[in-house]
């Protein structure tokens, strides 16, 4: 049977993310939208940068609790927010989250 | 002619809704009142999962698609709209976060109404409450079909069932154009599978001369055939 999804804990992790992104120099000005559900951290909203696309997703995945980062905000070059996202949590193990691919 | 205010026009557009359509004009006022328009661009997201809901939306024109990632991280469709539709409902009126991502497939349109508007309305007219009881039980019905197809018939059957939902006779041939899927990724997500599994599927359902794929279309060759594949 699949666990209940624990909202309170979402909304905990949501809001640790925004206050961290407020508080990165990289992101602190940008427009971003952030839902967090069953551990996954979804990001929206617009960027001028591909590297403020990339720090977001870097500080969403540096909160703790958070098992993945979908990353559907719009820059250029970033790849189409409506794009299908699997991410890879059964690899990702304690050391490392799922992410999906960040443009090279 | 002079043109419609916005309000106008999102009145004009509420009684295009089925079970709004039936509503009193002074709920649709209401409802028309604090509706805000939105445009979104094909591809723009309009809500992720785990945003708290703030409003709900009416799809005046284009097309859109909510998904949601399981637990496992796996993307999986739960609805396509096309208008007149709403959607966001389920996530206001239970009080959570939305429960999926929704993003538009193609420019979109919307109305915008708070959610704060709805359940005043729900609250104090009952023809409201019962329009949104309604709409909110065919989505109950739409998703105990999708937990039917996903847990009971093959990724084939499925496939088979999906194409014949949205086939088109174009010069006595029923066809499913590009744009009901645009990418297999987007099949795959519908179906609740994976680019390999629906590759596999579509090459099984080809080689028994059921279908044929081409580069701007699928044609059914065989939809009888098809209709049995969908039962199994």
């Amino acid at each position: 049977m699949t666990q209940d999804p624990d909202p309170s804990s979402d909304e905990a992790l949501r809001a640790a993310i925004l206050s961290r992104l407020a508080k990165d120099d990289r992101t602190a000005m940008a427009s971003l939208r952030v839902g967090v559900l069953n551990g996954i951290a979804h990001l929206a909203g617009l960027v001028p940068a591909l590297e403020t696309y990339a720090a977001a997703a870097e500080v969403a995945e540096s909160v703790r609790g958070v098992r993945g980062v979908v990353n559907r905000i719009e820059a250029p070059g970033a790849p189409s927010p409506s794009r299908t996202v699997h991410l890879d949590l059964a690899e990702a193990g304690p050391a490392g989250k799922g992410n999906d691919k960040l443009p090279r | 002619m002079t043109p419609l205010t916005p309000m106008e026009r999102a009145k004009a557009f509420l009684s295009r809704l089925r079970h709004f359509d039936e509503l009193p004009e002074e709920i649709r006022q209401a409802i028309a009142a604090s509706a805000v328009h939105r445009h979104f661009d094909a591809g723009q997201v309009i809500y992720v999962e785990g945003e708290p809901a703030e409003a709900i939306y009416v799809l005046e024109s284009g097309w859109i698609k909510a998904t949601r990632m399981t637990r496992e991280g796996r993307e999986q469709a739960m609805m396509f709209l096309r208008p007149p539709e709403v959607f966001g409902d389920i996530a206001v009126l239970t009080g959570t976060p939305y429960p999926g991502t929704v993003v538009a497939l193609e420019d979109v349109d919307a109305w915008v109404i708070p959610a704060q508007t709805i359940l005043d309305l729900v609250s104090s007219h009952p023809a409201f409450a019962l329009a949104m009881i309604r709409r909110l039980g065919e989505r109950v019905l739409h998703y105990i079909s999708l937990v039917e197809d996903l847990s009971l018939r093959s990724v084939e059957a499925r496939l088979a069932n999906t194409l014949l939902r949205h086939s088109e006779l174009r010069d006595g041939q029923l066809i499913v154009p590009r744009r009901e899927w645009t990418t297999f990724d987007e099949m795959a997500t519908r179906l609740g599978t994976v680019r390999d599994v629906l590759s596999r599927a579509l090459k099984t359902l080809e080689a028994e001369g059921l279908l044929k794929v081409e580069k701007q279309a699928i044609v059914l060759l065989d939809p009888q055939g098809l209709e049995q594949h969908g039962s199994l």
